[in-house]
């Protein structure tokens, strides 16, 4: 395609071209959730009844746990915000996808990758860094798979018609970039033959989780809202050098973070961590600020649509990322360490902040790909209510535990048993919230499922009518 | 959905677009007062990057101070304390003295002679006129300034002297410096370098 030739192209062609691809990333992705949501499930079940499990190891708590996040992270955030990302830059670009079997064949390569890691880490064969668990023959698939749909996404934004970059370009090419590199160096430095030894492992490990925690979610998250809030509040993003500001202090300062106080390093990685926590901040209010400024005013009813998920996935971004920034403080780290505070934040800018702005792309990409309504639209506004207060309960009651157990912890006359008790009855309501999760993740798969059966018996038809047709007479031979 | 209503869309195709101006004035100085104090942050707790300074010490200075001494070692040590703060004023931390005010000490054969009487006469009773040091004539005063000191005060500052940059001399024991106060006694005559050296050694 010529970029300088002035050829309109309709909405409705470039999203026809995203279809097959996006069906296969979004509805691994909503699968992916689901079970990640189970199994997260079934992982708290040890804290309610502690030998429900014992005779299958399987489903204990270091086998499900890790696997949960692992289905979280790279089976649902990834796939679906790359889904997300493509539609986004051929939108932007007014071109159809690029390439588009290639993101396809991605799609299924990572899909393998996700299944094949999960089950090495439910055997056993996980490779003990956080985040980072997935056996080699999983990575090496997922960054393979990851660098395909990559390839497709900037070819897209190449043939830009409009060669003028908008704000969510930088974020979500920098996202592209950053997983690529990330991944990989982290990759070959734990996952080769050779790994550094003793520390420095947890290091790069810390390194590795910053970077995909707060720095991934972030370019990916504030990338696609940018997109999304001013199209549909129906206003300019306030403003692009605003953002430029915000986008530069992030990707500057961000990825500096991860390394907490409490740690066996020497002090200067612990504070020089503490150092680029405390301006991380600045991006987050102004990225946040952006946000509110552009749908300030703006006339949109939206009761559980695509606007609430994202709007509250922006809010989350801030709560969450600031609540994050403040375990890096040298003072808050000595209560929080080794608390479930550090696991109530993951979830809030896993679920609560990437999962709500990813969820609300989905329902309004969906219907304009498929050109069709969603099969169950009250169950997607059903979706954003069990969201909302699912990831608020499951969330909050892990970081009042947490601060709690801190607390207890740091108490020399508190036993260390009774200092993991308090945390119980946090647990009890937190795993109610996640209950709720998952019923809103069941509802999103639904949607996608019938929507891709519904897509697939529609071709067959096509197929039969076909095939089934009366011959015209010019071609009947005599 | 209002752009699908539209099927073949003209040149907007309901895009988002960005206002341009730049970022607010009050957040550009938050930042530089935020890396301001973020910035004294990191120089009081990293440590400047030493990788043997651990979460709750500071600095390798600090370190150091911490590290039990015996024997010699802890008379250099206290030698050193008391040195840097009565006598490296003049005659500099690097022992190197300053021109025309305070001779240098390093390699000086004041401080390396075998004898310490002479050596102990100087801080003890001070000199008053010309003296020699490394072929050089120093014309100036100096106060008795180690008259103030404990017998085994003077003798660590004169240990640490005489095997600090460069000098090797044997050390300097309190007897030492107790023999030679008592033989200048209670009031000290300041000498010159030619008076001193009619002293023995």
């Amino acid at each position: 395609m010529n970029p300088t030739e002035n050829k309109t192209i309709c909405s409705s062609e470039i999203d026809v071209s995203c279809r097959v691809p996006l069906l296969a990333l979004f509805g691994g992705a909503a699968l992916w959730l689901v079970l990640g949501l189970a199994l997260g499930i079934a992982a708290m079940l040890s804290f309610h009844k502690p030998d429900m499990f014992a005779d299958c190891p399987v489903l204990n708590y270091g086998h499900a746990q890790a696997a949960a996040n692992d289905l979280l992270l790279y089976g649902f955030v990834i796939p679906a915000a790359l889904g997300v990302i493509l539609w986004i830059f051929a939108r932007l670009s007014q071109s159809p996808l690029a390439l588009p079997i290639v993101p396809v064949v991605a799609a299924n390569l990572w899909h393998v990758g996700v299944l094949v890691g999960t089950i090495s880490i439910l055997l056993g064969y996980s490779t003990g860094h956080p985040w980072l668990e997935y056996p080699r023959g999983a990575s090496v698939l997922l960054f393979a798979a990851f660098m395909l749909v990559a390839v497709s996404a900037v070819a897209t934004m190449g043939f830009r018609l409009n060669r003028e970059l908008y704000p969510s370009h930088w974020f979500l090419f920098a996202a592209l970039l950053w997983f690529v590199w990330s991944y990989g160096t982290a990759n070959l430095f734990l996952v080769c033959n050779h790994p550094p030894r003793g520390v420095v492992q947890a290091v790069i490990d810390w390194w590795l989780t910053n970077n995909f925690l707060f720095v991934w979610l972030a370019l990916a998250g504030v990338g696609i809202a940018f997109y999304f809030l001013p199209k549909i509040a129906g206003k300019p993003l306030a403003s692009s050098g605003y953002a430029l500001f915000g986008f530069f202090t992030l990707v500057f300062f961000g990825a500096w973070v991860g390394i907490p106080s409490g740690a066996p390093v020497p002090a200067w990685l612990p504070t020089v961590s503490a150092f680029a926590a405390l301006l991380s901040i600045i991006p987050v209010f102004a990225l946040g600020i952006i946000a509110r400024k552009t749908v300030w005013g703006a006339n949109v009813t939206c009761f559980g649509g695509p606007f609430c998920f994202i709007r509250f996935g922006m809010l989350s971004f801030v709560a969450a990322n600031l609540l994050y920034l403040g375990e890096f403080c040298p003072r808050a780290s000595r209560v929080l360490d080794f608390t479930w505070f550090n696991v109530g934040v993951t979830q809030w800018q896993l679920l609560g902040f990437a999962g709500m702005i990813l969820c609300g792309a989905i329902y309004e990409i969906l219907p304009r790909v498929m050109n069709k309504e969603l099969p169950f639209t009250k169950l997607a506004k059903l979706n954003f209510f069990l969201f909302a207060g699912g990831t608020l309960l499951f969330v909050i009651p892990l970081l009042i535990g947490g601060v709690e157990q801190g607390m207890k912890l740091r108490d020399a006359a508190v036993p260390f048993a009774d200092a993991s008790a308090v945390a119980l009855k946090f647990l009890r309501i937190s795993t109610t919230g996640q209950l709720l999760v998952l019923l809103g993740a069941l509802c999103l798969l639904l949607n996608i499922l019938v929507m891709t059966i519904q897509w697939k018996l529609g071709l067959v038809k096509c197929v039969i009518a076909a095939v089934t047709a009366p011959l015209k007479t010019s071609e009947v031979k005599s | 959905m209002s752009d699908e209503t539209k099927p073949c869309c003209s040149s907007g195709n309901g895009e988002p677009t960005a206002t341009r101006s730049t970022a607010p004035m009050w957040i550009i100085v938050v930042t530089l007062v935020l890396l301001f104090t973020g910035g004294l942050f990191l120089d009081s707790h990293s440590g400047w990057f030493d990788k043997n300074v651990y979460a709750p010490y500071q600095s390798s200075a600090q370190l150091e101070s911490f590290q039990p001494k015996s024997g010699a070692q802890a008379v250099l040590a206290r030698g050193k304390g008391i040195y840097e703060s009565v006598c490296g004023i003049c005659h500099g931390s690097d022992g190197l003295g300053k021109p025309g005010q305070a001779p240098p000490l390093a390699g000086s054969e004041w401080v390396m002679a075998k004898g310490v009487k002479r050596l102990l006469h100087i801080p003890l009773a001070g000199v008053a006129g010309v003296i020699q040091v490394g072929g050089k004539d120093w014309n100036m005063n100096m106060a008795a300034m180690g008259a103030a000191l404990s017998d085994d005060d003077l003798a660590a500052v004169l240990t640490y002297v005489r095997s600090s940059w460069g000098n090797k001399a044997g050390v300097v024991t309190g007897d030492d410096v107790k023999s030679v106060r008592a033989e200048i006694g209670k009031s000290p005559q300041p000498m010159s370098g030619d008076q001193m050296m009619k002293m023995p050694e």
